[in-house]
């Protein structure tokens, strides 16, 4: 449990010589700098830009305030939680998510609805998408390498293409097939199957998601950030913006020094105990001094990020439409999103008669997009958002255009093994960490970020978290766990539930009772003795042939209620443990279904 | 693909375990169902009454000795019962597991 603001009395005062110096105003540079004030370290942030928040920031243009990108605030990690309500207090709004996707002509809600699907694809194309659903269940693409195998061996390859393909692609600018499997399978985490068992065993899932509603502050993200800028300034760090690292000067394992821009105040070079970067890595490989050996540097070289630019167009109406954001599925437009950002919150746009709506375009540094004037975009946004039916030209009268370079960390064909060769030679400083998305070349959300920052100040004042290990140990996606005792003891529970009987121990078994019963019955009545041993038992000689209330009779018997007691038994076992598997199966593809109704988000 | 491999192992370690039955709380249901399914059959013949009561049921009384389709055979034929059973279930259980383990 992080500690509370408050924990941070007064006349705690902060150790000057114990100083950490931070690379990035973003989620993780902050969260890194508001935990260092907990153990009295003191932090020393940079940032490049004119704010804090990097990626989350919230921009203004005269009085419209407007998110890059839509960042909604849902989050499994307590801590991270806690934090945020603690900074935003009365000013964290609670927002009723609605989204829906634009397909030829037609929208369609987003998370999917059956019915409005339904409705809006016709019969002949709904029973088509499920067709090849089956067929996917029956005979899945193996090996599942790429973007496209995954999603089309979940969900069926026209369902892919109906309303996954285009979309991927305008975000990523590259086929499905060049995008890689493990892309999807960390982006997208289906409930677990142990947690899917557990929620079906032990009640109702109380699923909280992104899917249904999120938190947001009142003047967008960027409030968050603020306050933790002032909240860092107020305890005694510091955060100097407009200032970008140029160089870090390295020695035996260490780094030394940071060297870093002011502007007009020129350079200026601060000596580094500890030092924690979310700078792009490939950046940060790029001013180290000395240079990293060639292959480090290459590999550098190599990752890719795709960029993003927002053109934010001035309507002189509200209530265009009741979606936060719409998701652009047609080819035949370049826009990929719009947000509607009066309905993320009222304070976003000014009162009066005119709205703000964000058209989001999925670029990459130097391509045409990235390269087009304000003018130009602003032009082509107006004429797509006309064209797709959501406002007139008329209705535009003002617009601007925010271009956020490498915004995505790319998970190409390359990406693991360059990835792989700039860690290791990282890791061999000792008082180096790097944190956050790009920090990390890793698409972490909002709050995996914040924690690999927490997790970085607990290593500078000596644990030893391995951050690397963020988002793949957490579960992100939408299941809040059933709270039972602990997780040893589900375990426990499950592995005794969903044991399989052994089908060949419980045939013989029953057997061997069943030959038994009837050996000892023939016995005892033989025993016994009398004017007419067993005249009714000898009735079971109807099924088993042969059979006599005598000794030899015992034997036949025994050997005929063994074989058909242990057909029966067997055939219990093998339909229970058919029963449980199937059982599990279905409990399996629920959940994989689960992940499709929010797919696109993760993208 | 190492995140997937990984959930897909422990998924494996969790459904792949070897159900071994516990001897005597079958042993207990068992005795528990003959007991009580001998108790219920007996009186329901003794309320249904007729000029022949329970004629085959009393056939029992070869093994159960003291056994009568009467109430207080009822309740003779639900320990004699519960008995049977108790050592039907406890014996199956047994048997299973030690087959069950020696074969894994």
């Amino acid at each position: 449990m992080v500690p509370s603001s408050s924990d941070l009395k007064e006349g705690n005062k902060l150790c000057p010589e114990s100083t950490v110096i931070i690379l990035g105003g973003g989620p993780a540079g902050l969260s890194a700098a508001h935990e260092c004030l907990h153990y009295k370290v003191r932090p020393i942030v940079f940032e490049m830009g004119s704010m804090v928040g990097g990626i989350s920031r919230t921009e203004a243009y005269k009085e419209y305030l407007f998110d890059i990108g839509g960042h909604r605030f849902f989050t499994q990690m307590a801590n991270i939680d806690h934090l945020w309500r603690e900074m935003m207090g009365d000013d964290f709004l609670t927002v009723s998510r609605q989204s829906r996707i634009y397909y030829r002509g037609k929208f369609y809600d987003y998370p999917l609805k059956m019915t409005n699907a339904f409705l809006n694809l016709g019969p002949i194309e709904s029973v088509r998408i499920l067709l090849s659903y089956i067929q996917a269940q029956i005979s899945p693409q193996f090996p599942e390498d790429n973007f496209e195998q995954w999603v089309a061996n979940r969900f069926g390859w026209r369902l892919y293409q109906t309303f996954f393909k285009t979309y991927t692609e305008k975000v990523w600018g590259m086929p499905c097939q060049q995008i890689q499997a493990d892309w999807a399978a960390q982006r997208i985490k289906g409930l677990s199957l142990k947690s899917a068992v557990i929620n079906a065993m032990f009640g109702s899932s109380k699923v909280k998601s992104l899917i249904d509603s999120f938190n947001y502050p009142t003047r967008g993200p960027g409030m968050m950030w603020d306050r933790f800028k002032d909240h860092i300034e107020k305890n005694g760090g510091e955060v100097n913006l407009n200032c970008r690292a140029t160089g870090i000067s390295h020695e035996n394992g260490r780094i030394t020094s940071v060297t870093y821009d002011r502007g007009e105040a020129g350079l200026e070079t601060l000596p580094v105990a500890q030092i924690i970067s979310s700078i792009p890595i490939s950046r940060l490989v790029k001013i180290l001094d000395p240079p990293p050996p060639k292959p480090v540097s290459d590999a550098a070289d190599d990752l890719s990020y795709r960029s993003f630019l927002i053109v934010v167009l001035i309507i002189n109406k509200k209530g265009l439409f009741s979606d936060q954001w719409i998701y652009i599925h047609s080819p035949h437009v370049q826009v990929g999103r719009i947000q509607n950002f009066e309905n993320w919150s009222k304070a976003m746009v000014p009162e009066g008669p005119t709205s703000s709506i964000g058209m989001e375009y999925f670029c990459t540094i130097g391509d045409s997009t990235w390269q087009m004037t304000d003018d130009t975009l602003i032009e082509r946004a107006a004429a797509e958002l006309a064209e797709l039916g959501l406002a007139q030209m008329t209705d535009i009268i003002d617009g601007t255009v925010i271009r956020q370079p490498l915004a995505y960390p790319v998970y190409d064909q390359n990406y693991s093994d360059n990835l792989a060769v700039i860690r290791t030679f990282l890791e061999t400083f000792s008082n180096l960490q790097t944190v956050g998305r790009n920090g990390m070349h890793r698409y972490n959300n909002m709050d995996h970020s914040m924690q690999t920052g927490i997790l970085a100040a607990k290593n500078v004042c000596g644990d030893q978290y391995n951050l690397w290990q963020i988002n793949e140990d957490e579960s992100y996606l939408e299941e809040e766990q059933t709270p039972l005792v602990n997780s040893t003891l589900v375990e426990k529970i499950l592995r005794k539930s969903f044991a399989r009987i052994d089908e060949l121990a419980f045939a013989t078994a029953s057997g061997t009772l069943a030959g038994l019963i009837i050996f000892l019955a023939t016995i005892w009545l033989i025993v016994k003795g009398g004017a007419n041993v067993g005249q009714h038992l000898r009735l079971i000689g109807q099924y088993f042939i042969g059979y006599k209330v005598t000794v030899a009779g015992a034997f036949i018997a025994f050997a005929y209620a063994f074989f058909s007691a242990f057909l029966f038994g067997w055939a219990i076992a093998y339909l229970r443990n058919l029963f449980l598997v199937l059982y599990l199966y279905r409990i399996k593809k629920k959940s994989e279904m689960r992940s499709l109704r929010d797919l696109m988000d993760h993208l | 693909m190492e995140n997937d491999e990984l959930n897909s192992l422990n998924e494996e370690k969790l459904f792949s375990g070897l159900l071994l039955l516990n001897a005597k709380v079958l042993g207990l249901v068992l005795g528990l169902v003959c007991g009580v399914g001998l108790f219920i059959a007996t009186n329901w013949l003794v309320i249904k009454g007729g000029a022949h009561v329970g004629q085959n049921l009393k056939l029992l009384g070869q093994y159960f000795v003291g056994y009568r389709v009467s109430f207080v055979g009822s309740l003779i034929g639900f320990v004699y019962g519960f008995a049977v059973g108790n050592i039907c279930g406890g014996f199956l259980g047994w048997l299973y597991n030690k087959i069950a383990l020696l074969r894994e």
